[in-house]
This record gives structure tokens, C-alpha cells and sequence, in this order.
């Protein structure tokens, strides 16, 4: 937001309504139940049921940022500062793997 | 203006008794503490260092048992990596002058400092108690390279226990920083009106923000391993010990800029002192510490050339490390160009950056050869390696940080040390230094391996000269402190600024108040090196 750029480094409050609480709340236990539903029924899926497992982990981990956190309100570059970090983490991961798979 | 007496107030006297120091939460005081504290240890980590060399003075066991001898080394690398170099810096001056170089009255969870300090003395206490406890200290290294620290019975939890703790007090610190960074400069001062040192704290502590946390998995990893046998490293029993060297080295390649870029920020904030002059593009080294840090994250697989990872990997972490050396350059080369011109003042702070730069450039050139994938595989874990990274660290660092031991002394005591002792002491260090290392280099291009007590007799004339070398340093070191300790007790009162410093921490009086400023300091014009005309004459 705008007024968070200012030098004197005031901090801003930021009240989130409780219908955005509760949203993002339903939405946590939606996607936990969801995790939980394609490990019994889609077992037999393996690699593929990982894969499900790992992107809907993401989507919450995001959700709990942007709202919980409240990243939804600080400035761009805190946004980008975990972009980057979260790009660090898959570059340890490919090149691991990368060394592995060639060796 | 020279005054006659200390300021009547400034933050030693304004609280008093033991309880105001061992809970103090003021930046300045904790900065002391790191510093009594760290010095100590560092002197432990030297009587480890001088026993090796006098191991090494001749062939054969001398005075120590060769698995002494691994137990040796290991504390000495546990010491001086974690309990010295990676705090060094940023615990003692980065606490004690980033908020006056701001221009703010403390960091910005003073509490949380305090915290740091204490898990920094709980690690500690658990590397050294590892002398008492169990089978004796770790034998394995610093770097504690499963599957043998899976296996060996030597008390290598307690030991990963304490670089574990140590961790979280470096976190702890790093994270300290950023928010003061972000949110306490003083009105007016923008990221790019900040002085160096500050940058450079700033690249570091992401640094410490980012990678710690994987080491302190890693070495958990260790611990889980030991005590319920899951096999994670160890391949008898299912794990990949190739997998622990890239996570070990994941953290602890980034780390060695822990330890270097505060170092790289101390250089560029005193040689414009002593020149009188602006810094020679100050963007450019403010920019390359963060370049520095960000590729520093990229680069870990060259310790691994020789470990059995795969010829991809090391080809990719070939190229990527020899980026590494661009913004490294960058500086150096910007150094260099402050001092052209400048009206250098030869004081003894200079001299240690002058080492610094120097040592710090046969640390790098000497990184180059080990980053080259060819040259590696002949260089690896020879003594090449170990004198290698005691340019770095110790030539570097460590020099970097005595030097600044010596430019803040007045502005920390409000006193002056004996100059002249301290030229000597700097001369013994300078030269026993190289006398020490520099025969390593050339012992590990003829193949001395490195981590035994034992060498060919075709190794022992250039071994004699490092022991020599290492009684040199060790006289010089002593010469220095108790240089320092005097100047501490009996040196003359100095003035609030003796270099004619330009930064904020100038414009307090020395030692500072409690709340660092008695009114709001002022921003020079243009910069925070931006020496008026008439000053550079
Ligand atoms: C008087 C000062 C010092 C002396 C005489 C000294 C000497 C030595 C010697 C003989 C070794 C063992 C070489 C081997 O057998 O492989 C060693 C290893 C090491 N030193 Fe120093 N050193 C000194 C200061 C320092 C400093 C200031 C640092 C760090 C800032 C440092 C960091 C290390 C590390 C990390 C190792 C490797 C330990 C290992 O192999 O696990 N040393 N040093
Ligand atoms: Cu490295």
C-alpha cells in the first residue's frame, strides 16, 4: 500500500474483516480435508497423488501468507523477498536432485 | 577540542553493578559483551592452533597422540568458525555501531539481542563442554561429515548440539538487523544514504536469515541418525552421505560471506576515513554485497568435486563459483580507487585494512584454484586448503576486525592506545601471518594432505617455518591486546573525533550516552562519505 512507503517508517494497522478470516479459515480446512480424501481414495495414483498433495500444501501456505500475514497489505517488496526465497529453495532441491539423477 | 575528562554521561556509567551489564539491553553494552566474550573463545580456538603447530614442527608424534591430534583440529575449526568468525563482526561492532551509524537509539528488539547473547554463551557451553563430557570432543572435523560422525564414539552430539544452538543466536541477530534496517533509520536517511558497514550487515544478515536455518536441520538430521539409527547419511544403513555434504554445505557456503562481506563493510567505511575522501562508487559496493550474498547461495557444490557427486554438478558449480569473484573485484577495485588521490593519513586502522586487502586477495586468488574443477581434484584437502582459508578468514576477517578493534577504540572508551606498541604489534601479525600460511600453500601444491599429525620428511623444512611463523603471530597478538587492555585502563582521553571521522557515530561523544544521541544528528549533504572540499586539501 501507498502510505506504508513512507520514509518515517510509520506503521500502518489493518483490521481484516471476519467474513475474510473465516473465508480464508473454511478454505484451510476445505483443502486439509481435500489432502486427506486424495491419500485414502487416490492411494493407488502414487507419484501423481504426491504431486496433488504438495500443490494444495502450496496453495495453503499461500492463502495463510496473503491473508493471515498479511502480506495482502505490506508493500511490494516484501512480496518479492519471498518470491526470492522460495526460489532459493527450489534451486537447493533441482540441483540436489539434478546431481543425484546424473550421478 | 581535546577534553580532559570522560563525559560525565555516557552508557558505562549510567547503570551500574554486574546485573546492569549481564541484563542489559542496551546495544552498546551487549556489543561489549559479545566482545569479552568472543575474544575469549578466540583465544582458546589459538592455544589449539599453536599446540598443532607445534605438533607439526617435526615428523613423527611429538606431543600429542594422532586421535588427540583429530580432536583437536575439530575444536579448533568448531571455535573458530562458530564461537569467533561468524559472530565476530556483526555481534560485537555490527550491535555496538549499526544504530549510531543510523543515527537511532537501539536495535529494534533490544530483548531479543539479549537473547542472542545468551544462546551464543549456552552454545559455547555445550562446545566446551564437550571437553568433560562423554568420550571427549568431536574428531571429525568442523564439517562433521556423516557417515563417520554417525559413527565415531567421540561426543559428536553434544558438539552439533552446540553449533545448533549458535545458530539460533546468529538467526536471532540477523533478523534483529533487517528490521532495524528497515525500520529505524534516522528521518531523511534513504537505503542509499546509509553507510556501508550498514549495507553490508544488511547483505549479511539475510545470509544468516536464509541459510542457518538448513544447517540446523542438517545437524539434527546427525543427532536423529546417531540416537535412533535413521538412515538418512549413513548408506549401510540406507542413507546418501553425499546428501549431507550438499546440505551441510548449503548453509555453510553462504556462511564464509557471513564472515566476509562485515569484513568488506569495515574496509569501506575506514578507508575514506583515512583518505579523506568520498568513497569511490559507493553504490557499486553497496550492490555487490547483496550480489555477493545472492550468488553466494548458488555456488556450495565446490566442496563437493572430490566427494563422488556427478560431473554435471560440478561442471554447473564450477561456472557458477567463478562468479563469485565479480563483485568481489568490484570492491577491491573501488578501494584502491578511494586511496588514489586521496590525502591518506597512515594510521594504524589503515594498516589493518591495507593487510586486509592483501591477504584477502591471495585468499581469493587462491579460491580461484580450488574453484577450478581440474585443479581442485589435485588440490582438495591438501594443505592448500587450509592455507587458503586462513587467508580468507583469518587474513581477512580477522585482520579486517582488529583493525577495527583499533579505529573504534576511542569512540567505544573515549581513550587512546600506545600508537607506537600498536605498529609493532600490527608488524609481528602482518608478518607471522604470512610466515605462517604462506608455506601451507606451497606444502599443499607438493600434496600434504591435510587433518594429520604426521608428514613426509620431504615436508619439514617449510612445516619449521610455519611453526616459526605461528610463534611470530602469537607474540603479536599478545603485543596487541595487552596494548589494547592498557589503553583501556591508563590510555590518554581522546577527543569525540580523532580521525576525523564523517559517519554519525562521530557526532556523539565518546564513549556514547545511554541513548546514543543527546540531539538528533545531522546527514551530510550528498552522502555518507561526502568530505567537504576544504578537509580534503
Ligand atoms: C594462531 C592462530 C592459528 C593457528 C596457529 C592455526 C593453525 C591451524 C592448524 C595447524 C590447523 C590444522 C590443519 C590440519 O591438520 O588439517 C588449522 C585448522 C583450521 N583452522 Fe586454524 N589456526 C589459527 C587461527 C585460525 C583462525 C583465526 C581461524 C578462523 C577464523 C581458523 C580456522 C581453522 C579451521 C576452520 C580449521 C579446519 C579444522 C578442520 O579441519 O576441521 N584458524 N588451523
Ligand atoms: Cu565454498
Amino acid at each position: 500500500m501507498e502510505e506504508n512507503k513512507n520514509k518515517n517508517n510509520e506503521h500502518q494497522e489493518h483490521i481484516s474483516s471476519y467474513k475474510e478470516h473465516f473465508g480464508t479459515w473454511s478454505a484451510l480446512i476445505l483443502l486439509t480435508l481435500m489432502t486427506v480424501l486424495v491419500s485414502v481414495f487416490g492411494a493407488d495414483l502414487r507419484t501423481l497423488s504426491v504431486a496433488t498433495a504438495m500443490i494444495i500444501a502450496t496453495v495453503k501456505v499461500l492463502a495463510v501468507g496473503y491473508y493471515f500475514m498479511h502480506l495482502k497489505y505490506e508493500p511490494k517488496i516484501y512480496r518479492t523477498l519471498i518470491i526470492i526465497v522460495m526460489a532459493l529453495f527450489v534451486f537447493f532441491l533441482v540441483m540436489v536432485i539434478l546431481d543425484y539423477l546424473t550421478r | 577540542m581535546t577534553a580532559a575528562a570522560l563525559p560525565e554521561n555516557n552508557f558505562f556509567n549510567a547503570k551500574k553493578g554486574i546485573m546492569s551489564w549481564l541484563f542489559t539491553l542496551d546495544h552498546k553494552r551487549i556489543g561489549l559483551l559479545y566482545l569479552y566474550a568472543i575474544l575469549s573463545f578466540f583465544l582458546v580456538g589459538v592455544v589449539l592452533g599453536f599446540l598443532m603447530r607445534l605438533e607439526l614442527l617435526n615428523p613423527g608424534q611429538d606431543i600429542m597422540k594422532p586421535h588427540t591430534y583429530n580432536q583437536v583440529f575439530t575444536l579448533h575449526g568448531v571455535i573458530m568458525i562458530f564461537l569467533f568468525i561468524i559472530p565476530s563482526i556483526p555481534a560485537i561492532f555490527g550491535n555496538f555501531f549499526l544504530p549510531l551509524h543510523l543515527g537511532t537509539d537501539d536495535v529494534a528488539f533490544p530483548k531479543l539481542n539479549l537473547l542472542s547473547f545468551w544462546l551464543y554463551v549456552l552454545g559455547a557451553l555445550f562446545a566446551l563442554a564437550t571437553l568433560v563430557f562423554g568420550d571427549g570432543p568431536a574428531d571429525t572435523g568442523w564439517t562433521f561429515y556423516a557417515p563417520y560422525s554417525v559413527k565415531t564414539g567421540t561426543n559428536v552430539t553434544m558438539s552439533v548440539l552446540a553449533a545448533f544452538i549458535l545458530g539460533f543466536s546468529s538467526i536471532l541477530t540477523g533478523l534483529n538487523f533487517i528490521v532495524t534496517i528497515h525500520r529505524l533509520r534516522t528521518p531523511g536517511m534513504g537505503f542509499n544514504q546509509m553507510p556501508l558497514f550498514a549495507w553490508s550487515l544488511y547483505a549479511t544478515s539475510w545470509i544468516q536469515l536464509l541459510a542457518t536455518p538448513v544447517v540446523g536441520i542438517t545437524l539434527l538430521m546427525i543427532i536423529a541418525e546417531r540416537v535412533f539409527g535413521i538412515g538418512l547419511f549413513d548408506p549401510s544403513i540406507g542413507g546418501d552421505p553425499i546428501l549431507y555434504q550438499h546440505l551441510f554445505w548449503i548453509y555453510s557456503h553462504p556462511a564464509v560471506y557471513i564472515m566476509a562481506l562485515p569484513a568488506m563493510g569495515l574496509v569501506s567505511e575506514i578507508i575514506p576515513t583515512f583518505a579523506q575522501r568520498t568513497i569511490f562508487g559507493y553504490k557499486a559496493i553497496a550492490y555487490s554485497s547483496m550480489a555477493i550474498a545472492f550468488v553466494g547461495y548458488f555456488v556450495w557444490g565446490h566442496h563437493m568435486f572430490t566427494s563422488g557427486m556427478s560431473g554435471t554438478a560440478g561442471f554447473i558449480f564450477s561456472i557458477l563459483t567463478f562468479f563469485v569473484a565479480i563483485p568481489t573485484s568490484v570492491k577491491v577495485f573501488n578501494w584502491v580507487a578511494t586511496l588514489y588521490k586521496g590525502s591518506i593519513n597512515i594510521e594504524i586502522p589503515l594498516l589493518y585494512m591495507m593487510a586486509f586487502i592483501f591477504n584477502f586477495l591471495i585468499g581469493g586468488l587462491t579460491g580461484l584454484a580450488n574453484a577450478a574443477l581440474a585443479a581442485d581434484v589435485h588440490l582438495h584437502d591438501t594443505y592448500f586448503v587450509v592455507g587458503h582459508f586462513h587467508y580468507v578468514m583469518f587474513g581477512g576477517t580477522g585482520f579486517a576486525m582488529f583493525g577495527a578493534l583499533h579505529y573504534w577504540f576511542p569512540k567505544i572508551w573515549g581513550r587512546m592506545y600506545n600508537k607506537a606498541r600498536a605498529n609493532v604489534a600490527f608488524a609481528l601479525l602482518f608478518f607471522g601471518f604470512n610466515m605462517l600460511y604462506f608455506p601451507m600453500l606451497i606444502l599443499g601444491i607438493m600434496g600434504m594432505p591435510r587433518r594429520y599429525y604426521d608428514y613426509l620428511p620431504e615436508f619439514h623444512g617449510l612445516n619449521q617455518i610455519a611453526t616459526v611463523g605461528s610463534w611470530i603471530l602469537v607474540s603479536g597478538l599478545i603485543l596487541m591486546l595487552a596494548n589494547l587492555l592498557i589503553g583501556l585502563k591508563k590510555g590518554k582521553i581522546a577527543s569525540a573525533n580523532p580521525w576525523n571521522g564523517i559517519t554519525l557515530e562521530w557526532q556523539t561523544s565518546s564513549p556514547p550516552p545511554l541513548h546514543n544521541f543527546d540531539k538528533l544528528p545531522e546527514l551530510n549533504e550528498g552522502g555518507p562519505y561526502n568530505y567537504p572540499d576544504a578537509k580534503k586539501a
